[in-house]
């Protein structure tokens, strides 16, 4: 016996659709109106220059190397004239707290300004709205193919549209890989069919991630899986320039003829076209109040503005303001929180380029021989055992030259003398420091190495080391 | 038959359901690998598994991550069956 569904009130995937039998609740797809206005015209812009920039940089060279690689079976990260190793995961960290901070600013200064304009799942479905307008029509005209029955001309352009759509997907897949294999050598090898089995795996496979997420899931990314979309609400303060329908204004709600002034009729300026509603790519009604799907495109202030000015009436009945602002409050740009993430903003972007600036190409380790806390060499000398590795961290090979210092009278003994790394190369020498017990005034002194390149540029470092010995007296 | 609802009116929808799976999963097992393959060099792995040749360090990556992935969705599968009420309400059983 079939339980019948109980009544309510509709939001999109809440309706249970009795047509379907595979889910149990069904998705409801979101045709989202296409819209014009000044915002439209940012996110544009925003899609244009940020695709550019994905499409465009892995095809950049420098010097004799591509300009932007991750090359991850090196280890070694490539940005332009920058190469960062393993070692420096310090920066890649300073970066993400960067990325954070600069989040919670940008969201307590104005919401979701990341999701409507630049976010990658933002910006790769509106190209796939595009696709799918220029190949299935307007919004009525995608509605009513989607309810017709199958004829040649739905399967003409379904399948058009999807081809479209997974040509561009395989496009921005091996873009992505082209990131960490140098693109040069994967352009050649896809047109003379050479692929490797896992680059060939990756780009249909981040294809296939860009065809689903754009091309199917859409909005449900940002609702279902995207963490930022949870916790957003709480970098909110009054002071936050939210997208909010003015109520006051707008209410009652209801049609009437141009020319009627709607005070006289006791409504508000709200003539409840929906247009609103169905501009909106996540398919909720604005005038409800700010809700956790809206990702902030201001779509719905552009074609109510359009609506707005062919009524005469006053712009912005829906528009970007703040909880102060609607109380009639007035609105504080440099609150304490804006002023604190700022600062903290401005000192971490500074000590990260100053940290990379000064950044020494190489880097020195010792580790005392743990065999032993000493030795009693001829002569009556005492000696430590030492391992030292060097990592040549610059993008050329280096000779080195290792120095000691820390205690007077004491000896450095490197049988090895100078010694070449290569680029990259982790080289490993093995050192004594030799002195008099006589000069010895504690069982353990500090002393240093100090390792310099000899090969032109002024690489130096000085590492801190024990040496441990007999204090006679 | 008594008609036994798989799942109750007021569940998330499927989508939700197969995403909150598969998705932190996902984000864990990337960082997993990372983590592994920073530490563990797939070449010296492969040779000490007894192959003949060692695996190139994408395919490594690769067969590591999804292993990685599979482990994580199994976990954040068992959460999610374990997250299941236990005490079914009365009126989910009841026979309408």
């Amino acid at each position: 016996m079939k339980q019948t569904p109980p009544e309510r009130s509709g939001k999109t995937d809440r309706e249970p659709d009795q047509e379907s039998d595979s889910l149990y609740v069904k998705h409801k797809k979101v045709y989202p109106r296409e819209v014009h206005g000044l915002f439209a015209r940012l996110r544009t812009t925003g899609v244009i220059l940020l695709l550019g920039l994905y499409y465009g940089l892995p095809w950049l060279r420098w010097d004799d190397r591509q300009a932007v690689l991750l090359d991850l079976p090196n280890r070694q990260f490539h940005i332009f004239g920058l190469t960062f190793w393993p070692q420096d995961f310090f920066y890649f960290a300073m970066l993400l707290i960067l990325a954070g901070i600069s989040l919670f600013f940008f969201t307590a200064l104005a919401g979701r300004l990341w999701c409507g304009y630049a976010c990658p799942q933002t910006v790769w479905t509106e190209v796939f709205l595009w696709i799918e307008r220029k190949i299935e029509g307007t919004r009525s005209q995608q509605m009513k193919l989607d309810k017709a029955d199958l004829s040649r001309n739905k399967v003409y352009k379904k399948t058009l549209k999807h081809t479209v759509w997974i040509v561009f997907s395989a496009f921005t897949g091996f873009t992505f890989v082209g990131y960490f294999t140098p693109m040069d050598v994967l352009w050649h090898s896809l047109i003379s069919l050479e692929m490797g089995p896992w680059e060939s795996f990756w780009i249909i496979f981040y294809s296939l991630a860009t065809y689903g997420n754009a091309g199917w899931l859409r909005e449900q990314v940002c609702i279902y899986m995207c963490p930022y979309a949870r916790f957003q609400s709480a970098m909110f303060d009054n002071d936050t320039l939210i997208i909010s329908y003015d109520e006051q204004r707008g209410e009652p709600r209801g049609s009437r003829n141009k020319s009627v002034n709607p005070k006289e009729l006791g409504i508000g300026d709200c003539i409840d076209c929906n247009l609103c509603v169905q501009v909106c790519p996540t398919g909720i009604d604005i005038r409800d109040g700010l809700q956790y799907q809206c990702i902030g495109c201001a779509a719905c202030i552009d074609v109510c503005n359009q609506v707005m000015d062919k009524m005469q009436y006053p712009k912005s009945l829906i528009s970007y303001t703040t909880e102060h602002e609607i109380q009639g409050k007035k609105t504080k740009l440099l609150r304490p929180r804006i002023v604190i993430y700022a600062a903290i903003l401005s000192l971490v972007f500074v000590a990260l380029v100053v940290a990379i600036y000064n950044r020494v190409p190489v880097e020195l380790d010792i580790i005392r021989d743990r065999n032993s806390l000493f030795r009693e060499i001829k002569g009556g000398l005492v000696e430590n055992i030492y391992n030292l590795r060097i990592a040549n961290m610059s993008t050329e090979k280096q000779r080195y030259q290792i120095q000691a210092s820390g205690i007077e009278g004491m000896q450095l003994i490197n049988k090895t003398g100078d010694f070449e790394v290569s680029a990259g190369e982790v080289y490993n020498l093995n050192v004594q420091l030799q002195l008099d017990p006589v000069i010895l005034k504690r069982p353990s002194s500090q002393v240093f190495f100090t390792l310099q390149s000899l090969t032109g540029e002024k690489i130096s470092i000085t590492e801190k080391a024990r040496f441990i010995g007999p204090v006679i007296r | 038959m008594a008609d036994h609802p798989r799942r109750r009116r007021s569940d998330i929808p499927t989508t939700q359901r197969i995403i909150a799976v598969l998705w932190p999963s996902f984000l864990t097992a990337g960082i997993a690998t990372a983590l592994f393959f920073t530490s563990f060099n797939p070449e010296e792995i492969s040779l000490c598994m007894g192959a003949d040749k060692p695996i190139s360090n994408v395919g490594a990556y690769t067969i590591g991550f999804f292993l990685f992935w599979l482990l994580t969705s199994s976990t954040c599968a068992l959460t999610c069956y374990f997250q299941r009420p236990c005490i079914q309400s009365e009126q989910s059983t009841k026979n309408p």
